[in-house]
């Protein structure tokens, strides 16, 4: 008799009203060569659907304590994700940001308004550049006049000293790219100076740098706590199911048929999580919302939360469930050991 | 079938479990393992089971050496095993149908076949009426009769069973008996592991008796 096949049916005892004959046994074409393709396929698929509808079984045996698992989780979910999203809102209210960095071309004083028209035209079209805006020299003189209070002193001088400007705001905000895209604007004809606040464009970076790295420590930490609780949870269902695997061992089960209801229930923990997850940040998202657009009303815009994207809410759903997953993982791989049966 | 050929267990903290024992047992053939308590019966059983490797010697069942079994392999050696035991090992919040289905669950085998093959295991051991029960719900003997359902249900060639009979009283430990017996007239093997010296003379299969590991008798029981 080998140990990775049936045994011969004249080996067996056979139950009343089994059928003897090899030809006739549904667990394969016959005994002696084991079961086929189809009875394994068969067999491994019909464990995989006890193992799920079991677990659902046993998590909606207990709702309550499932529930407030999956609140846990989610809370732990929801934490570090919504502060990922505040971090997009608040790069996306970033037109301001960005203009933080733009970089001013002065041109030299005499380039006409049709050569710096047509500069800003060709700056439009280069990589890196997002938008292009010439001030010519006489809207930057007004602009001044109006602005600096030197009106009557201006008018008496002679010529007018400002040169024309183009404004070009950078499509992305990194400090190497725009010195990049400084030097190669500061080459182009008729520009005699190329400036870039930088002292802004680092701060800005300094804070965006700050917010992921934030939203990175806390996810990691929340994360870890994630794995802690439902390895937790999944432990105690181990605890409470012990006789149940020392038999399953003893009748022929394997460590992988053991371990899958466990582990269909870390997903289904996680999905439960994720889903109230996604809830709680679309219900935060809408309450913060409403004071945002007040806010932001009062300095004359019209900025709101943007919600949390479907793509976001589907990769939060799909982290949760392989969340939930590992978590159980670990936690049947550190005790399956210990279910050695006694 | 079994062959322990010079078979010792001895465990780390020095206590010797089996002492150099050696013995066959043919196909079909149905033999009681005796002694007192500590003998090694149930080191012998759980050697058998694979829970416990042979810490010298060598351990032969159906020619597979369960010394140099890997533990991968231990999943499927125990299919071809029905185990009963003293305490039943029954699962209280399952009903007798699903306890004795189990191994069949593990096999993956269709519903209707897994119906099937309980039905007639449950006929077996006169308990078609109590399909539907608790283990709760059920006498001794009757828990114990369950046990024995599940032990048979997967057709085993080799059926252990330790202390089958030791919370019954006699009437009932006969009745189990008869049951053991009838399966091995059927062509399983059974090897059972017990102390009731009484009931084993009455039976007259072939008796291993152990005293603190070793092989002290091997005969005919009530000889």
């Amino acid at each position: 008799m080998s140990t990775t096949r049936s045994p011969k049916v004249s080996e067996r005892v056979a139950p009343k009203g089994a059928d003897p004959k090899p030809g006739k046994n549904k667990r394969g074409a016959s005994d002696d060569d084991g079961p086929d393709f189809r009875t394994l396929m068969h067999a491994w698929l019909e464990s995989h659907r006890a193992s799920l509808l079991d677990s659902l079984r046993r998590l909606g045996k207990q709702p309550i304590g499932s529930l407030f698992t999956c609140l846990v989780m989610a809370v732990a979910l929801s934490m570090p994700m919504g502060l990922s999203l505040l971090l997009k809102n608040v790069e996306r209210l970033g037109g301001s940001w960005q203009r933080a960095a733009q970089i001013s071309l002065y041109l030299k004083l005499d380039a006409g308004t049709r050569e710096g028209e047509a500069l800003r035209d060709e700056i439009k079209g280069m990589p890196g550049v997002s938008e292009a805006e010439y001030i010519s020299r006489e809207q930057a003189l007004e602009e001044f006049q109006q602005q600096s209070g030197l009106g009557e002193a201006l008018r008496e001088l002679p010529d007018n000293p400002l040169p024309g400007v183009v404004v070009v705001t950078p499509s992305e905000v990194d400090k190497p790219a725009l010195e990049a895209l400084r030097q190669r604007l500061a080459e182009l004809p008729r520009v005699e100076v190329a400036q870039l606040d930088l002292v802004w464009v680092e701060r800005l970076a300094a804070i965006l740098k700050l917010g992921d790295r934030f939203v990175f420590g806390m996810a990691v930490l929340l994360i870890s706590a994630l794995l802690l609780v439902i390895g937790n949870t999944i432990r105690l269902h181990i605890e409470n199911r012990r006789t149940e695997i020392e038999v399953i061992k003893l009748v022929g089960g394997t460590d992988s048929y053991v371990r899958r209801p466990f582990l269909y229930m870390g997903a289904l923990y996680g999905l439960g999580a994720g889903v109230l997850a996604w809830g709680i940040l679309a219900f935060s998202m809408s309450w913060l919302n409403d004071a945002v657009v007040g806010l932001s009303g009062l300095y004359g815009s019209d900025f709101a939360l943007a919600g949390v994207p479907g793509s976001d809410g589907v990769s939060l759903l799909i982290g949760a469930v392989l969340l939930g997953y590992i978590g159980a993982w670990i936690a049947v791989a550190r005790h399956l050991s210990e279910l050695a049966p006694r | 079938m079994i062959r322990f050929e010079q078979v010792a267990k001895r465990y780390p903290n020095g206590h010797v479990g089996l002492h150099e024992l050696s013995f066959r047992a043919r196909r079909g053939e149905f033999l009681f393992v005796t002694g007192h308590s500590g003998a090694g019966k149930s080191t012998l059983l759980r050697l058998l089971l694979a829970m416990e490797r042979p810490t010298s010697g060598k351990l032969l069942l159906a020619g597979q050496d369960l010394g140099q079994i890997n533990n991968a392999q231990i999943p499927f050696l125990r299919r071809q095993i029905g185990v009963v035991f003293q305490n039943h090992q029954l699962l209280f919040d399952r009903t007798v149908f699903n306890n004795i289905a189990l191994p069949l669950q593990i096999l993956g085998l269709s519903k209707a076949e897994i119906a099937k093959r309980v039905d007639s295991a449950l006929e077996r051991v006169a308990l078609v009426d109590k399909a539907q029960l608790f283990p709760g719900d059920l006498s001794t003997g009757q828990q114990q009769r369950v046990g024995i359902a599940r032990a048979i249900v997967h057709q085993p060639a080799l059926l252990l069973a330790d202390e089958p009979t030791g919370n019954l009283d006699p009437r009932l430990a006969a009745e189990i008996m008869g049951v053991f017996e009838d399966i091995n007239r059927l062509g399983t093997t059974v090897l059972i592991a017990s102390h009731d010296l009484a009931l084993i003379a009455r039976m007259r299969h072939r008796m291993l008796t152990l005293q603190r590991g070793r092989l002290i008798g091997d005969g005919e029981a009530g000889q």
